[in-house]
C-alpha cells in the first residue's frame, strides 16, 4: 500500500500532466463515401426511419443517444436540426400528413406502461399533440404510421388484437378498420401514392418478406421470397418501384424493385449495414446506414 | 466529486476524428508494466488450461429462439419471423441476423438447456452471477433471505488474491438495474467491498471513464487544469482520507486508482484509441463494441476477470433503459434493427481478435443473460421473460469448441437434455481458469455447481 503522502503527490502529479488531444482521423482505413451517395447527417448515433415533407424541404428522422429517443428536424441538406415533440418519453417514427402542416408520430410511454404505444398528431412544430389511434386498458402498440396520399387515412400497426395486423383509420381517429388477420406479424405499412395500395412487411411465409395487401380487393400479393429478411417498405413517388431493406446478400441493405416485385437490386452496394430507405420527390433515396462506425442518413440515386 | 481517474478521449465533434491520450511520465516513480501487473499468486496445482475470462453479459435476458436455438418447425406464434441458417458447425444453426457468429460457430459450443427457478430480472440476475438466489433482490423490492455471495469475477478476486496493482476483476458498465434500483449480485457480496469489480464504463463519442474515483463532492476533471484549485482539492482529499473512516477503508480502492493514474502503461490499457481504426471499426464503434475490444485490452493486461455489461439497464431505450434485451414488445424490429448485429458484429470480432493473437486458447468468452424469453410470442409482437430453458455460449480458454450441449424441446420451452444450471456453467468456467475446488476450499468457498464435462 502506498502511504498517504506519495498518494498525494501521486495523484496530484499525475493527474497534472493528464494531456487529451485531438489527432487527426486515420482515414486510410476508412471506406469512402460511394459515387453518387450524400451524407445529410454526421453525428454518428442510431437512427431511425427518415421521412421527407411534401415539399421535400425538410427531413425529419428519430435519433438515439444514450436513454433518448427523439424526433428531429433539419433542412434537406441535413443541417439546422431542431428537436421536436421534447418529452422525457419517447417519441419516434414521425412522417408529415400530405399537408405539410401536421406530423403522426409514435409516443411510447415507457414503464409501468411499458410497451403501451400510441399514434399522435401533432403540428409541424411538434405543438398541440392530439391522440389518433389509443388502446385503452391494455398495453398495446400502436405504430409506424403511413398517411394516405389525400391526407384522410392513415396506415399503421396495432397491436389491439393480440397480434400485430395491419390497420387504417381515419386522421381524426373516428373511424379504423383492421385489414390484415394472421398469427403472424404484419408490420410497416407504406401507402402507394395512388392510395390503393399498402406495401407491409409481413413473415406470413416463414421470415420476414414484403407484401402488398390491395384496398379495393383485399387480397394480398407477395412481392419478395429471399432467405434472409426483407422489410421496410417504401414507395416511390411514381407509384412504379418500392424500395425495401434486405439482408438477402449478407448486410442490411436498401434494395429497389419494381412494384410487382420483379427486378430486386441492391443500391446501397457497400460494406456495413442499410436500413430505412425513403423517397425523395426527384426519386433520390434517403436511408440510414451504419458506416466506419457511426450511424448517419445517407442519400443516393438507385 | 473527484472525477480524477477519468480518463476521456475526446471526439472532436464527429467520430472519424481519432483521439488520443497521453499522459506525461513520472520518471523514477515508472514501474514497468510487467512489475504492475504481476500476479501475486504461485498455486502450487498444475497450470490451469486458461487464464483469464471475459463475461459477455446480455442484461435483460435475449431470446434463445432468436439466437442460439431456433426453432423453424414450431408453429408460427412461437417460431417469429427469422429464418436459422447454417454455421461452420454442422450441427449447430443459429438465427440468420447472426450471420458472422454463424461463420465462426467451430470456435464456440452453445448450451441450450439452461435454466433456473426465477423470471425476476434482478432474482435471475443474482441466480446466474453469483450462482445461487441467496441474497438476491426482487422488482417488488424484496431481499430474499441470506447474505448475497460474491459475483464470479469478485471468487477470482478472492481466491487469487488482491494486491496486484491492477485489478483482478473488472467491470465494464454501470451497476445493473431492474426499473429503479439496483440488484444484487454484481459485486463482492459476502467476500466483501474489496473484492467488488474495479469498474469503468465507456461512452461512445466521448470515451472510457473510470467511475471508481468519483469520491469527493466538488472536484471535477474540468478544474484539474488549474494547478492551484487542484492543490486546494487535493488538501480537502488528504483532510478527507486522514478523518474519515469509510474514506480509510477505501484504500484499496485508492492504491488501485494510483496505479493507473501513475503509470503510462497501466493508463493505456483503457485507451482503446490506440487501437487501429480498422481493427475498432471491426469491433463496431456502437457501446458494445468497444467495450469488447477493451475487454481485449485488459486481459492482455492480465486482468483475469473482464465482465462486459451489454446494458445497465433491462429496458430498451424506448422503455426508458439503456437499450438492454428486455424487449416485450417490438421485440424483433429492435432485434434486427439493433441488438442482433451489434452482438454479431463485436462478439465476432471479439472472438477473431482473440484467435489472431493468440489469446482465445487462453481466455474463456461466454455470452448470457440471466434468463431466455417466452418461446410463444405475446400480443405486442414480443417475448416475455423465460426461465425454464435459454442458451448460454462458451468459446476459447481451452473448452471444447462446436458443441452443442443440451437440447430443449420442440418449442424450446423445456430442457429435453442435459438441464443446466448457471452454477454449473460458471463453476466450469472458473474452474478453467484455476479456480478448483481445492482452491475455493482454501478460502472458504465451495464450488456451488457441477462442472460440464463435455467442454473440459
Amino acid at each position: 500500500m502506498i502511504g498517504r503522502s506519495w498518494m498525494r503527490w501521486y495523484l496530484l502529479t499525475g493527474l497534472c500532466l493528464v494531456v487529451v488531444r485531438c489527432a487527426v482521423a486515420e482515414t486510410t482505413d476508412e471506406d469512402p463515401l460511394p459515387a453518387g451517395w450524400k451524407q445529410l447527417t454526421h453525428d454518428g448515433h442510431f437512427k431511425q426511419r427518415p421521412a421527407w415533407s411534401p415539399d421535400g424541404s425538410k427531413l425529419l428522422f428519430t435519433r438515439h443517444v444514450g436513454e433518448s429517443v427523439r424526433v428531429i428536424v433539419c433542412d434537406a441538406t441535413g443541417t439546422n436540426e431542431k428537436r421536436l415533440l421534447e418529452d422525457k418519453h419517447p417519441r419516434m417514427d414521425a412522417v408529415f400528413l400530405p399537408d405539410g402542416k401536421r406530423l403522426a408520430f409514435t409516443f411510447d410511454k415507457v414503464t409501468p406502461g411499458q410497451g403501451d404505444m400510441e399514434l399522435y398528431l401533432c403540428d409541424s412544430q411538434g405543438e398541440h399533440l392530439q391522440p389518433l389511434f389509443v388502446t385503452q386498458g391494455k398495453l398495446t402498440h400502436e405504430e409506424w404510421a403511413s398517411p394516405s396520399p389525400d391526407g384522410k387515412w392513415i396506415a399503421c400497426t396495432s397491436t389491439r388484437d393480440d397480434n400485430a395486423e395491419l390497420y387504417v383509420i381515419s386522421v381524426d381517429g373516428k373511424e379504423k378498420q383492421r385489414l390484415t388477420n394472421h398469427p403472424a406479424l404484419d408490420v410497416h405499412a407504406s401507402f402507394s401514392p395512388d392510395g390503393r395500395k399498402i406495401a407491409f412487411a409481413t413473415n406470413r411465409w416463414d421470415n420476414f418478406e414484403i407484401a402488398v395487401y390491395d384496398l379495393q380487393t383485399s387480397l394480398i400479393t407477395r412481392l419478395t421470397e429471399s432467405p434472409g429478411l426483407d422489410d421496410y417498405p417504401a414507395w416511390s413517388p411514381d407509384g412504379k418501384q418500392i424500395a425495401f431493406a434486405s439482408r438477402r446478400d449478407g448486410d442490411l441493405a436498401v434494395f429497389v424493385m419494381q412494384a410487382d416485385g420483379s427486378k430486386p437490386r441492391n443500391v446501397t452496394q457497400s460494406n456495413g449495414s442499410a436500413n430505412f430507405p425513403t423517397w425523395t420527390l426527384q426519386g433520390e433515396i434517403t436511408f440510414c446506414a451504419y458506416r466506419n462506425g457511426a450511424w448517419d442518413i445517407y442519400q443516393c440515386r438507385p | 466529486m473527484l472525477e480524477a481517474g477519468r480518463i476521456r478521449s475526446v471526439n472532436c465533434g464527429r467520430l472519424s476524428r481519432r483521439s488520443l491520450l497521453q499522459i506525461g511520465g513520472l520518471g523514477a516513480l515508472q514501474v514497468t508494466l510487467a512489475e504492475l501487473l504481476h500476479s501475486n499468486v504461485a498455486s502450487a496445482e498444475s497450470a490451469p488450461p486458461a487464464k483469464s475470462v471475459i463475461l459477455l453479459w446480455l442484461w435483460g435476458g435475449p431470446s434463445h429462439l432468436e439466437s442460439f436455438d431456433p426453432k423453424p418447425a414450431a408453429p408460427l406464434e412461437y417460431r417469429g419471423p427469422y429464418a436459422p441458417i447454417a454455421t461452420t458447425n454442422p450441427g449447430l444453426q443459429v438465427c440468420e441476423l447472426f450471420p458472422k457468429l454463424a461463420a465462426r460457430a467451430h470456435k464456440y459450443s452453445v448450451i441450450r438447456s439452461m435454466n433456473h427457478e426465477s423470471n425476476d430480472h434482478g432474482i435471475a440476475g443474482t441466480i446466474s452471477l453469483t450462482g445461487s438466489i441467496q441474497g438476491a433482490r426482487s422488482l417488488g423490492g424484496i431481499n430474499l433471505p441470506g447474505q448475497v455471495l460474491g459475483t464470479h469475477g469478485s471468487v477470482v478476486s478472492k481466491v487469487d488474491g488482491i494486491h496486484a496493482r491492477v485489478p483482478r476483476f473488472v467491470t465494464i458498465g454501470k451497476k445493473l438495474y431492474q426499473g429503479p434500483q439496483y440488484i444484487t449480485g454484481d459485486e463482492g457480496g459476502s467476500l466483501g467491498p474489496i473484492h467488488d469489480p474495479f469498474r469503468v464504463n465507456y461512452v461512445p463519442g466521448t470515451g472510457v471513464e473510470l467511475p471508481d474515483f468519483k469520491l469527493i463532492d466538488g472536484v471535477t476533471a474540468d478544474g484539474l487544469s488549474h494547478r492551484q484549485k487542484l492543490l486546494e482539492r487535493f488538501d480537502q482529499l488528504t483532510r478527507f482520507m486522514e478523518t474519515s473512516a469509510p474514506a480509510q477503508r477505501l484504500d484499496v480502492f485508492y492504491d488501485r486508482a494510483i496505479s493507473l493514474l501513475t503509470s503510462p502503461e497501466t493508463r493505456g490499457v483503457f485507451d482503446v484509441d490506440k487501437e487501429p481504426v480498422k481493427l475498432r471499426n471491426s469491433y463496431g464503434r456502437h457501446h458494445f463494441g468497444q467495450c469488447c475490444l477493451l475487454a481485449r485490452r485488459l486481459i492482455e493486461a492480465d486482468v483475469r476477470f473482464v465482465q462486459v455489461n451489454w446494458s445497465s439497464h433491462v429496458e430498451g431505450s424506448e422503455d426508458g433503459g439503456d437499450w438492454g434485451w428486455d424487449m416485450h414488445d417490438r421485440y424483433f424490429q429492435i432485434f434486427q434493427d439493433r441488438h442482433s448485429w451489434q452482438l454479431d458484429q463485436a462478439m465476432s470480432a471479439l472472438l477473431d481478435d482473440l484467435d489472431s493473437r493468440g489469446l482465445l486458447q487462453q481466455t474463456v468468452v461466454v455470452a448470457v443473460g440471466e434468463f431466455g424469453r417466452t418461446p410463444k410470442i405475446n400480443p405486442k409482437a414480443g417475448r416475455d421473460h423465460w426461465n425454464q430453458c435459454y442458451s448460454a455460449v462458451v468459446a476459447g480458454g481451452g473448452f471444447t469448441p462446436g458443441l452443442v450441449i443440451g437440447s430443449s424441446d420442440s418449442l424450446a420451452e423445456h430442457p429435453l437434455t442435459r438441464p443446466t444450471k448457471p452454477a454449473d456453467l460458471f463453476t466450469t468456467v472458473l474452474q478453467q481458469v484455476g479456480i478448483t475446488t481445492t482452491r475455493l476450499t482454501s478460502v472458504g468457498l465451495t464450488p456451488l455447481g457441477h462442472a460440464i464435462e463435455e467442454l473440459t
